[in-house]
């Protein structure tokens, strides 16, 4: 290809984008809605499993213990469940030392609250399992113990978890399908419309011997420039509200949420959806043309 | 440069022919008329020729090669070789006679070095130096069909395919328009010309190939437009 040609193909890709302006703008709008959409999705996705990764590697089960168990009742339920095969290790954790955590968790919500006059927060012992997926049968069993009063373990709360977030993707990947196949369309109308305007340059370049690469160069480029710029938006939009989450999450002393820094999240968005962008694009250009170009 | 063998084409399935068991030769450097009444054929043969349409039967074969046969991927390389010419010129009316020139060849990859030496060459060969900046839609009938000319001689193709190229041209200017085409030829360009124009087929005196229903009846050497058996 000479540079003049390569010069062609490039003007006419703009001249193209800018003639149908706003056909552009709503096709590369619904590329944005759609990756945005699926950004966010999965935004909370990776957090959510960074979460779940870090709750796994801290306490399994936690046994609070009754209120009416004297020091005695505590030192043999401590000693009999650190003595059990399935128990990899036990920690005491006092009721003051609860009422710790929840100041620094909450911060500020709890001012003027005096914890050593009235504490609700029950003592327990915080236990780690030689294997995690045995946390259910171990912590039916612990109940049983004298001295115990509930048994909680995060695995029915991280399923709860799992299971809501399940529904809600699949409500999201079918309207993400959906708005696919409408940004796909969109595009193909958008570059069907600058194809009818070039109707005559394209049968002069077929009589004259173009090649049907080079006579589809412009419309491809097209498209691919609006999926492009339909994923490149989402991303700078998701990083600034990724910051302003982690910021938010922080000045409410919510920092037991362990969230993944912006960047990481943002490079690893993008590994998705500038590809998918770019696809969808190009997807809709092909759809536009090939009829056209037979001959 | 040319040879056609029961050349047949029908448009569709059923239909009656429009081109019907044609065969004949063309030599390089040929001048050829083709004439006929209206839905003779003539058309379809020269559309066969640019492999716009595929024959339903027989064999056509340009520079030595079976067009009916030819991949789609190849077209371009042998249009490359073929200057089109059409009745209703077939420009980009809005743009410079210069671009519509150059358009043609920025469009199969040819340098702006040699656009740029090639175009006022072409355009001098047609009689339009001057009117290089004109935009096309400001030129008469007849300028805008040398335009047409130029473009297809641009790029320098062994045949000019030329349907009714005078066909919305006053006499005058029909003259100038074949003369061309004639100075054309006697470079070396190997020329079709469909035409009705009676006047100008006697007064050229070249070769005639004559189409009737589809059929070709006649082929004459200095031939005239009324075919006589
Ligand atoms: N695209 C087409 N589809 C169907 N039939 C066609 C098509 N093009 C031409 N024909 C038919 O083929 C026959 C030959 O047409 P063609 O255009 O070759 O004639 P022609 O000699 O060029 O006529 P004219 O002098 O009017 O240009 C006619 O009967 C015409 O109706
Ligand atoms: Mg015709």
């Amino acid at each position: 290809m000479s540079i003049s040609s390569f010069f062609y193909i490039i003007v006419e890709t703009f001249k193209g984008l800018y003639r149908n302006r706003w056909m552009c703008i709503t096709s590369t709008g619904v590329v944005v809605v759609t990756l945005l959409m699926l950004g966010v999705f999965m935004l909370v996705n990776l957090n959510i499993s960074h979460i779940t990764e870090t709750v796994k590697e801290q306490v399994e089960i936690v046994v609070y213990i009754d209120e009416t168990a004297d020091q005695e009742m505590l030192d043999e339920l401590g000693q009999k469940l650190s003595a059990h095969s399935g128990v990899a290790g036990i920690r005491y954790v006092s009721s003051e030392e609860h009422m710790n955590r929840l100041h620094r968790q909450l911060g500020g919500m709890l001012e003027g609250y005096d914890a050593e006059l009235d504490n609700p927060l029950l003592a327990s012992y915080e236990i780690r399992t030689v294997v995690p997926e045995s946390v259910a049968v171990l912590a039916s069993e612990f109940e049983t113990y004298p001295g115990v009063s509930t048994v909680f373990y995060g695995q029915g709360y991280v399923e709860n978890l799992f299971a809501v977030t399940g529904v809600v993707q699949m409500v999201g990947l079918a309207l993400m399908a959906g708005l696919s196949i409408t940004a796909v369309f969109l595009i193909s109308h958008t570059i069907k419309l600058t194809v009818m305007m070039r109707k005559r340059e394209i049968s002069i370049m077929k009589y004259v011997g173009a090649t049907n690469w080079f006579i589809r160069w412009p419309f491809v480029l097209e498209g691919l420039l609006m999926g492009f710029a339909g994923a490149v938006m989402p991303l700078v939009a998701l990083y600034y509200l990724y910051q302003f989450s982690l910021e938010w999450v922080s000045a409410n002393n919510l920092a037991f949420l362990t969230l993944l820094p912006a960047w990481v999240v943002t490079v690893e968005l993008a590994r998705y959806l500038v590809p998918l962008g770019t696809g969808l694009g190009v997807l809709g250009s092909v759809f536009s043309m090939g009829r056209f170009l037979r001959v | 440069m040319i040879e056609a063998k029961n050349l047949s084409m029908k448009y569709e399935k059923g239909g009656r022919y429009a081109l019907e068991s044609a065969s004949f030769y063309i030599d390089r450097g040929e001048f050829v008329f083709f004439v006929g009444s209206s839905g003779a054929g003539k058309s379809t043969l020269l559309k066969l020729i640019i492999r716009e349409i595929r024959p339903t039967d027989g064999v056509l074969k340009i520079f030595g090669r079976d067009v009916g046969r030819l991949p789609r991927h190849r077209l371009p390389y042998l249009r490359r070789n073929i200057g089109m010419v059409f009745q209703d010129f077939r420009l980009m009316e809005e743009r410079s006679v210069y671009d519509n020139v150059a358009f043609a060849m920025v469009v199969i990859g040819v340098s702006r070095r040699e656009i740029r030496k090639r175009v006022p060459h072409v355009l001098g060969l047609v009689g339009l130096h001057d009117k290089a900046k004109t935009r096309v839609c400001d030129l008469s009938g007849g300028e805008q069909q040398r335009v047409g000319l130029a473009r297809a001689i641009a790029n320098r193709p062994a045949m000019i395919i030329a349907d009714e190229p005078t066909g919305n041209l006053d006499p005058g200017t029909t003259l100038d328009i074949m003369n061309l085409l004639r100075s054309i030829n006697l470079r070396g360009t190997t020329v079709l010309v469909a035409t009705h124009n009676r006047e100008i087929v006697d007064r050229f005196k070249k070769r005639v190939l004559y189409l009737e229903n589809g059929k070709l009846i006649g082929d004459e050497q200095k031939g005239i437009y009324a075919h006589v058996h």
